[in-house]
C-alpha cells in the first residue's frame, strides 16, 4: 500500500513496465450485463462496457442516464446487482474503493473525495500515506506532493487547507490525487466543468501523455468540443441502458445528441410561442453576501422563458435562489411585479406568486418519507383552500392535489404513496405540483430535468410551454445547453459571478454561449481563484 | 503562508478574518484562563494555596484524560455518552478484582495490582469496542448507542456493588500511587501528561491520527479514498473507552475504594464541555488535544473557584449545562459566519 | 443523478421483509407477554393487566412527548429531569399554599398545576430556542438543560422528597375513577387524542413531519421552521410536565429523583414503537405500542423478580436493539 510511492512519477512521466505484458486482450476493463437497482430507479440496465489500454473512452449521456452509477461501480463504490467485471483479464468481484485503487483504478469524481479540513498534500496522500510503522513521513510526502503538482503544472499550494480553495483548485487537487498512485485506469467525471481554458489545455496535454503510457481513460462529459478533441470511442447511455458504442471520428454532433435524448431535437423541445409582455421580475445590480453573484441585472417578462447558462460554480442557480430568499443578499434590488422586495423570504415570495424548483430535489425539495399529497401541498398550507385557523381541511386538500396530480399525468396517480418510492421524473412532477397549488406566475426552474428520463423531460417542457402560454414568466437555469438554447426566448450567460452576455434570436447558438464562457479567461486566471 | 495567500490574490480582509478565527478557536481559551487565574489570585487568595493548586491539577488530570478520549470520538463525528458510566464500571470492576485476588494471593501485591488495573481498563476497552462496532457496522446514531451502553455499564457497576463502595485494594496502590506525590506533584498529573502527549503524537505524527481527522471531515470521501473507515471508527471509540477506564482507575486509586457513583453524568458532561470549549467541532474533523487539556484546566479552575466561594454543587451543574450549550452555540455561530464569508 | 447519489449503498428491500419489519414489534410484544406468562401466570391476572394499563398510561405520555420532538429530527434527553423539577415544584407550591391556608385547596391545586405546566413551557421554549435559533445540536441542548433541570430540582428541594401533597389531589388524579376507569388512563387517553389531532389535523403538526423528513425542503416551501421547532419542544415539555403532575399525585410527594430513567424509557418506547430517529415518521399509535412494550417488559421483570440493576442493563440493550431495528426499517 505504501511501497509504490516512488513509481508514481514514473507512471506519469515515462512508460510503465506493464505495457508490454502478455495479456490476452487489449482491453484493460470488460464489463458485461451490468445492472444496478436503486429504490425507485433502475440506474443501470444490462450495460456492456469495455476500455482498451491507451484509449480515451467517452461516457456520454444526460444527467441521470447512469454515467455516475457506472463509474461508481468501476471505482468500487458499490457493487453491481448483476453482471461480470473483468479487469486486466481477470474476473473481479467484491471490489472496494481500496482494492480498486490498489489495482490501479483512480477515479476523479465530480463530487470531490476531499477532506475539507486537511491540507492539499494531506489530501493527496489520503489512504496511501508514506509511513514507517504507523508514523507519517511528512517530509517525504511534502517533497513528492510538490513534485507532482509541479509536474502537472497546477497552481496549487500544498500547505493550504482544501476548504479555503476555490472549486477549480479543488478539482486540481482531485486530479493530482488520482495521478499520485500507479494509475492504469483513470476515471474523469466532467473534469473541466470548473476549469479555465488554460487549465483545460494542461489537462488535455496530460491525458495525451497518459494515453501514450497505455493508461485507459474513462472520460465523462457532454461537451461536444472536448469529445471531438480527445475522445477515441464514445459510449452513449440513456435511462440506464447502453444505446451505442461508436468511434468518435465516425459520428456527428447532431447524431450524438439524438442518441443521447432518443428523439429528434425538434420533437424533444416543444415550440414555445413566446409573447413577451410586462416585466414581472427585475433584478438590479444584485450582489450576494458570498460574492458568488456580483452586480447582476436581469429581468423576466410574462409570456416568455428567460434562460440562464453558465459553468458549474458561476452562481447561476444562486441568482434565482437569492430571488426566492434562500441566499443572503449584500446589495442590489429585486422588484417583483413593480414592488420592491428588500429581503426576500420563501414564504413572502410564495405569497407574491414566485415559486422556486430546486435542482437537488432530494436535498431541498421533497420529504421522501411523506406521501405525495403532503409534499405537493406543503407550500400552500396557509391558504384558505387548505386550512382554516391552522386546522387542515383534509378533504379539500385531497381533492385539489388529486386534480393537480391528474393534470400532470403522474402515474400511478395514488397521492398517498411515499415520494421516496417514485422515480426521478415523478418526483419532479410532485415538485411542479407544488407550484400549481397556489397562484403562481413567476416560475424559477433550477436544472429542472436533472436526473429524470426523457419521457418525463418532454412532459416538463410541455408544462413549461403551457405555463408560458398562460402568461407566466419562467426563468430557466440549466447546465444542459440544448435545453436553454431551445426553450428560451432570451438567454443570459454568466461567467464567474458576473453576467457576461444577453443573447437573443439568432445569436442563441452553442458556439456563442461557449465563447462567452471562456472569454477574458486569461485575465481571470491570472487574478487567481 | 501569508505571502502565499496574497500571491494567490486573496483579499487582505480574509487575512483579518482568519486572524479573528484563529483567536476565536485557539487564542481565546488561554486568554480566558489567564484572566480567570489573575482574578482569582486577586480576589480569592486561597486559590493560590499549595493544596488548592495540587487539587486543581489533580482534577484537571482526570478530566483531561477523559476529555481526550471524548475528543477522539467527537473528531470522527461521533459522540460518547457512556464515558461517565465507564469510569464507574472500571472503578468497581478493578476494586472488586483487586479485593478478590488479594484474598487469594496476599503476597503478590504487584500481580494483584496489575490484574486489577488490566481488568479495569479492559472494561473500558470492551465498552468502547461495543460502541465502535455498533456505530461502524450497524451504522446507528452514536448518541443512541452510547445512551444504551451508558445504561448497561452503570447497571453492571451497580449490580456488582449493590451501590456499596468496594474496599480492600492493596494499600500500596492507594497510598503509594493514587494519593502519592512524585517530585511534589500528584502521580495522576504524570499519567495524564504522558497520555496527552501520546494522543498528541498520534494526532500529529501517525496515520491513525490522520485518518481520524479524515473520517470526521468527510466519511464518504475517506471511504472512496481507500481508508478502512470502520476500523478507524472502532479504534477511536475503543481508545475513548480505554481512556475513560484509565480515568476510572486513577480516580479509584485516589478515592481508595471502587464506587459505582464515580464519574456519572457530571463527568460525561464535563468531558464534552472541555472538548467543546477547546474548539472541537461537533460536526467532526476538528480538534486538538493540547487545547482540550487547556479546556479541562479551565473547567477545573471554574469548578474549583465555585467551590472556594461556596457555590452549591447543584448550582454548579446548572453552570456546566449553560457552558456546554453556550460553547456549542458559539461554535455554530462561527460556522455560519465562515460559510457566509 | 441527485436522486441516485442519495440512494447510494441502499439495496432494494424485499417487500416481505418490509412487512415482517412492520409487524416485528407487535409480534415481539405478544411473544414477550406469553413468555413472561409462562414463567409467572399472575401476569395475565385481571388486576395485573389493569396495573399494566395504568403504568403504561404514564409512560405513553412521555413516549408521545419524546415522539413529537423525534419527529422533527430532535431529541429530548432532559425529559426525565424536567419531570423531576416539575414534580418538586408542584409539590412545593401546593404544600406551601395549603400550609399557609388549609382552606384554599382548590386554589393550591390550580396554582401548582399551572406553575408546573408553566415550567414545562419554559423548559420547552428554552430547548426550542437553542435548537431552532441558536441551531445547537438537540442532544447537546437537552444534555445541558438536563443538568440545568437537575440543578433546579435538587436545589429547590434540597435533594429531599417534598412530602405533604394533599390527599385530595391524589384522590382526584391518581385513584379517582370515571365510569370505573382509573383517572390516569382517562387523562392519558385525552392527551393522546389531542396530540393525535395536533399531528394530523393542524398546519404545524403537518409541519413537524415535513420538517423532520427534510428541513431544507420545509424552508424552500416557506414553512416557519423555527417556530414549528419551538412548538414541538414546548409540546414535549408540557406533556412531560403533565406526566410529572400525574406521577406526583401517585407518589404523594415531590420527588427530585422521579425522572431518573424516564428519558431513557421514553426514547426506548418511541423508537420501539417505530418512530424513526431520522425524523418524519411516527405517530400516536407508535408511541402507544412502544409504551405498552416497555411497560410489559418492566412489569414482567418485576413480577419475575429480576433485579432493578439488571432491568437497567436490559433497558440499555433494548434501546440499542430498537435503534438497530429502526436502522433496518428505514433502510
Amino acid at each position: 500500500m505504501y511501497k509504490d510511492s516512488d513509481q508514481v512519477l514514473d507512471t506519469v512521466i515515462s512508460s510503465p513496465a506493464n505495457t508490454g505484458e502478455e495479456v490476452p486482450s487489449s482491453s484493460i476493463l470488460e464489463m458485461r450485463g451490468i445492472s444496478k437497482q436503486f429504490p425507485g430507479v433502475l440506474a443501470l440496465d444490462n450495460v456492456d462496457f469495455d476500455l482498451r489500454r491507451g484509449e480515451v473512452h467517452i461516457l456520454f449521456g444526460e444527467n441521470g442516464a447512469g454515467k455516475s452509477t457506472l463509474i461508481n461501480v468501476i471505482a468500487g463504490t458499490f457493487p453491481p446487482d448483476k453482471g461480470t467485471f473483468r479487469y486486466d483479464g481477470k474476473d473481479v468481484s467484491h471490489l472496494t474503493p481500496h482494492r480498486a485503487r490498489v489495482m490501479g483504478i483512480s477515479p476523479v469524481f465530480q463530487e470531490f473525495s476531499l477532506i475539507p479540513n486537511l491540507t492539499v498534500e494531506e489530501n493527496l496522500f489520503l489512504g496511501r500515506e508514506t509511513s514507517t510503522s504507523g508514523f507519517l513521513r511528512k517530509k517525504a510526502m511534502s517533497a513528492r506532493a510538490a513534485k507532482v503538482i509541479e509536474m502537472l503544472g497546477f497552481d496549487l499550494d500544498p500547505k493550504k487547507r482544501v476548504s479555503s480553495l476555490s472549486r477549480a483548485h479543488q478539482q486540481m487537487v482531485e486530479i493530482a490525487k488520482a495521478l499520485l498512485a500507479d494509475v492504469r485506469l483513470l476515471i474523469l467525471d466532467e473534469p473541466t466543468a470548473s476549469l479555465t481554458e488554460n487549465e483545460t489545455y494542461k489537462l488535455f496535454e496530460l491525458i495525451g501523455r497518459l494515453k501514450a503510457d497505455g493508461v485507459g481513460i474513462i472520460y465523462v462529459s457532454h461537451r461536444m468540443r472536448e469529445i471531438k478533441e480527445i475522445g477515441d470511442r464514445i459510449t452513449v447511455l440513456r435511462d440506464g441502458r447502453k444505446i451505442e458504442t461508436c468511434n468518435a471520428a465516425d459520428v456527428g454532433e447532431n447524431e450524438l445528441v439524438e442518441l443521447m435524448t432518443g428523439r429528434k431535437i425538434d420533437v424533444l423541445f416543444p415550440k414555445i410561442d413566446h409573447k413577451p409582455a410586462e416585466k414581472l421580475l427585475e433584478i438590479n445590480n444584485l450582489t450576494l453576501a458570498n460574492h458568488v453573484v456580483e452586480d447582476v441585472s436581469i429581468y423576466a417578462r410574462a409570456g416568455e422563458v428567460t434562460g440562464i447558462a453558465g459553468l458549474v460554480g458561476c452562481g447561476k442557480s444562486e441568482l434565482v435562489r437569492a430571488v426566492f430568499g434562500l441566499e443572503a443578499i449584500e446589495e442590489g434590488e429585486i422588484v417583483v411585479k413593480g414592488e420592491q422586495v428588500s429581503h426576500p423570504r420563501p414564504d413572502i415570495s410564495l405569497s407574491k406568486g414566485v415559486c422556486y424548483f430546486p435542482s437537488d430535489r432530494v436535498a431541498e425539495g421533497l420529504a421522501l418519507e411523506r406521501p405525495i399529497r403532503e409534499n405537493a401541498s406543503m407550500a400552500a398550507l396557509n391558504l384558505a383552500d387548505f386550512s382554516w385557523m391552522r386546522v387542515l381541511k383534509k378533504l379539500s386538500e385531497r381533492k385539489l392535489i388529486q386534480d393537480i396530480v391528474d393534470r400532470l399525468k403522474l402515474r400511478p396517480p395514488n397521492i398517498e404513496r411515499a415520494v421516496g418510492n417514485l422515480s426521478g421524473g415523478n418526483r419532479q412532477k410532485v415538485m411542479l405540483a407544488r407550484g400549481l397549488t397556489r397562484e403562481t406566475d413567476i416560475f424559477l426552474f433550477d436544472e429542472p430535468t436533472v436526473g429524470i428520463d426523457v419521457g418525463a423531460k418532454v412532459e416538463v417542457y410541455d408544462l413549461m410551454k403551457e405555463l408560458v402560454d398562460n402568461g407566466a414568466a419562467i426563468i430557466l437555469v440549466s447546465s444542459e445547453l440544448p435545453e436553454v438554447l431551445n426553450l428560451s426566448n432570451r438567454l443570459y450567460v454568466k461567467q464567474r459571478a458576473k453576467l457576461v452576455a444577453e443573447l437573443t434570436g439568432d445569436d442563441m447558438i452553442e458556439q456563442a454561449v461557449l465563447s462567452c464562457f471562456f472569454q477574458d479567461e486569461e485575465a481571470n486566471s491570472n487574478a487567481g481563484a | 503562508m501569508v505571502s502565499n495567500n496574497i500571491a494567490l490574490g486573496h483579499l487582505p480582509q480574509k487575512e483579518v478574518n482568519q486572524l479573528v478565527r484563529v483567536i476565536s478557536t485557539m487564542g481565546l481559551l488561554p486568554i480566558l484562563l489567564i484572566v480567570i487565574v489573575a482574578a482569582l489570585s486577586i480576589f480569592e487568595p486561597r486559590f493560590l494555596g499549595i493544596f488548592n493548586i495540587l487539587n486543581v491539577l489533580r482534577e484537571t488530570s482526570f478530566l483531561a484524560i477523559l476529555a481526550a478520549g471524548q475528543m477522539l470520538v467527537l473528531i470522527v463525528g461521533g459522540f460518547d455518552l457512556s464515558v461517565g458510566a465507564v469510569v464507574a464500571l472500571s472503578s468497581t470492576v478493578m476494586a472488586t478484582v483487586m479485593a478478590n485476588t488479594l484474598g487469594i494471593m496476599p503476597d503478590e501485591v504487584g500481580l494483584v495490582i496489575f490484574i486489577g488495573v488490566a481488568a479495569g481498563i479492559g472494561c473500558g476497552v470492551v465498552v468502547g469496542l461495543v460502541n465502535g462496532l455498533c456505530v461502524a457496522y450497524l451504522r446507528v446514531s452514536p448518541f443512541m448507542v452510547t445512551l444504551g451502553t451508558l445504561s448497561i455499564a452503570s447497571g453492571i457497576a451497580l449490580l456488582l456493588t449493590n451501590g456499596i463502595p468496594v474496599y480492600g485494594m492493596p494499600k500500596v496502590f492507594v497510598n503509594g500511587f493514587g494519593r502519592a506525590l512524585w517530585l511534589g506533584l500528584p502521580t495522576t498529573v504524570y499519567v495524564a501528561l504522558t497520555l496527552v502527549i501520546i494522543v498528541w503524537a498520534i494526532q500529529r505524527f501517525t496515520v491513525l491520527g490522520r485518518y481520524i481527522y479524515a473520517i470526521g471531515g468527510n466519511l464518504q470521501a475517506s471511504q472512496v479514498s481507500g481508508v478502512s473507515t470502520k476500523r478507524y471508527l472502532i479504534t477511536a471509540y475503543t481508545m475513548c473507552g480505554a481512556l475513560a477506564a484509565i480515568t476510572g482507575v486513577l480516580l479509584t486509586a485516589r478515592v481508595g475504594s471502587g464506587q459505582a457513583t464515580l464519574g456519572g453524568d457530571i463527568m460525561m458532561l464535563q468531558s464534552i464541555a472541555a472538548a467543546v470549549i477547546a474548539g472541537v467541532s461537533l460536526r467532526g474533523g476538528i480538534g486538538r488535544v493540547e487545547l482540550v487539556t487547556l479546556g479541562a484546566l479551565f473547567l477545573s479552575i471554574v469548578t474549583n473557584s465555585m467551590n472556594l466561594v461556596r457555590i452549591d454543587s447543584k448550582i454548579q451543574t446548572i453552570v456546566l449545562g449553560v457552558i456546554v450549550i453556550f460553547a456549542v452555540a458559539l461554535e455554530e455561530y462561527g460556522n455560519r459566519r465562515k460559510i457566509r464569508e | 443523478m441527485s436522486d441516485a447519489s442519495v440512494s447510494v449503498q441502499k439495496g432494494q428491500f424485499p417487500r416481505v421483509m418490509a412487512l415482517i419489519m412492520r409487524w416485528l414489534m407487535p409480534i415481539c410484544l405478544v411473544l414477550m407477554g406469553l413468555g413472561f406468562a409462562a414463567v409467572e401466570p399472575r401476569i395475565l391476572s385481571e388486576a395485573n393487566l389493569l396495573n399494566i394499563t395504568t403504568q403504561a398510561s404514564y409512560l405513553v405520555i412521555f413516549a408521545a412527548a419524546q415522539m413529537v420532538v423525534i419527529l422533527t429530527r430532535g431529541f429530548d434527553l432532559s425529559l426525565g429531569m424536567c419531570v423531576s423539577s416539575v414534580s418538586v415544584l408542584v409539590a412545593l407550591v401546593m404544600t406551601g399554599i395549603v400550609k399557609s391556608d388549609p382552606q384554599s385547596l382548590t386554589l393550591a391545586i390550580v396554582l401548582s398545576v399551572s406553575a408546573g405546566i408553566a415550567f414545562g413551557v419554559l423548559v420547552g421554549a428554552f430547548n426550542g430556542f437553542c435548537v431552532s435559533v441558536l441551531r445547537v445540536n438537540p442532544f447537546i441542548v437537552t444534555l445541558g438543560s438536563l443538568n440545568i433541570c437537575y440543578g433546579i430540582a435538587s436545589t429547590i428541594s434540597g435533594g429531599r422528597p417534598v412530602f405533604g401533597v394533599p390527599r385530595e389531589f391524589s384522590n382526584m388524579v391518581y385513584s379517582g375513577e370515571l365510569l370505573g376507569i382509573p383517572a390516569p388512563i382517562i387523562i392519558a387517553a385525552v392527551l393522546l387524542v389531542i396530540i393525535h389531532l395536533i399531528l394530523t389535523r393542524t398546519v404545524f403538526g403537518r409541519g413537524f413531519y415535513i420538517l423532520g423528513s427534510n428541513p431544507r425542503a420545509a424552508k424552500v416551501a416557506g414553512m416557519p421552521s423555527r417556530l414549528y421547532l419551538t412548538y414541538a419542544y414546548i409540546i414535549c415539555s408540557v406533556l412531560a410536565a403533565i406526566g410529572a403532575i400525574l406521577l406526583t399525585a401517585r407518589t404523594g410527594s415531590g420527588e427530585p429523583n422521579l425522572g431518573g430513567s424516564i428519558a431513557l424509557e421514553s426514547i426506548a418506547a418511541a423508537v420501539i414503537g417505530g418512530v424513526s430517529l431520522r425524523g418524519g415518521v411516527g405517530g400516536i399509535p407508535a408511541a402507544l405500542l412502544g409504551a405498552v412494550f416497555v411497560t410489559v417488559l418492566s412489569n414482567g421483570m418485576n413480577l419475575t423478580r429480576i433485579d432493578g440493576n439488571v432491568q437497567m442493563i436490559v433497558l440499555g440493550c433494548v434501546v440499542i436493539a430498537a435503534v438497530f431495528v429502526d436502522r433496518i426499517r428505514t433502510k
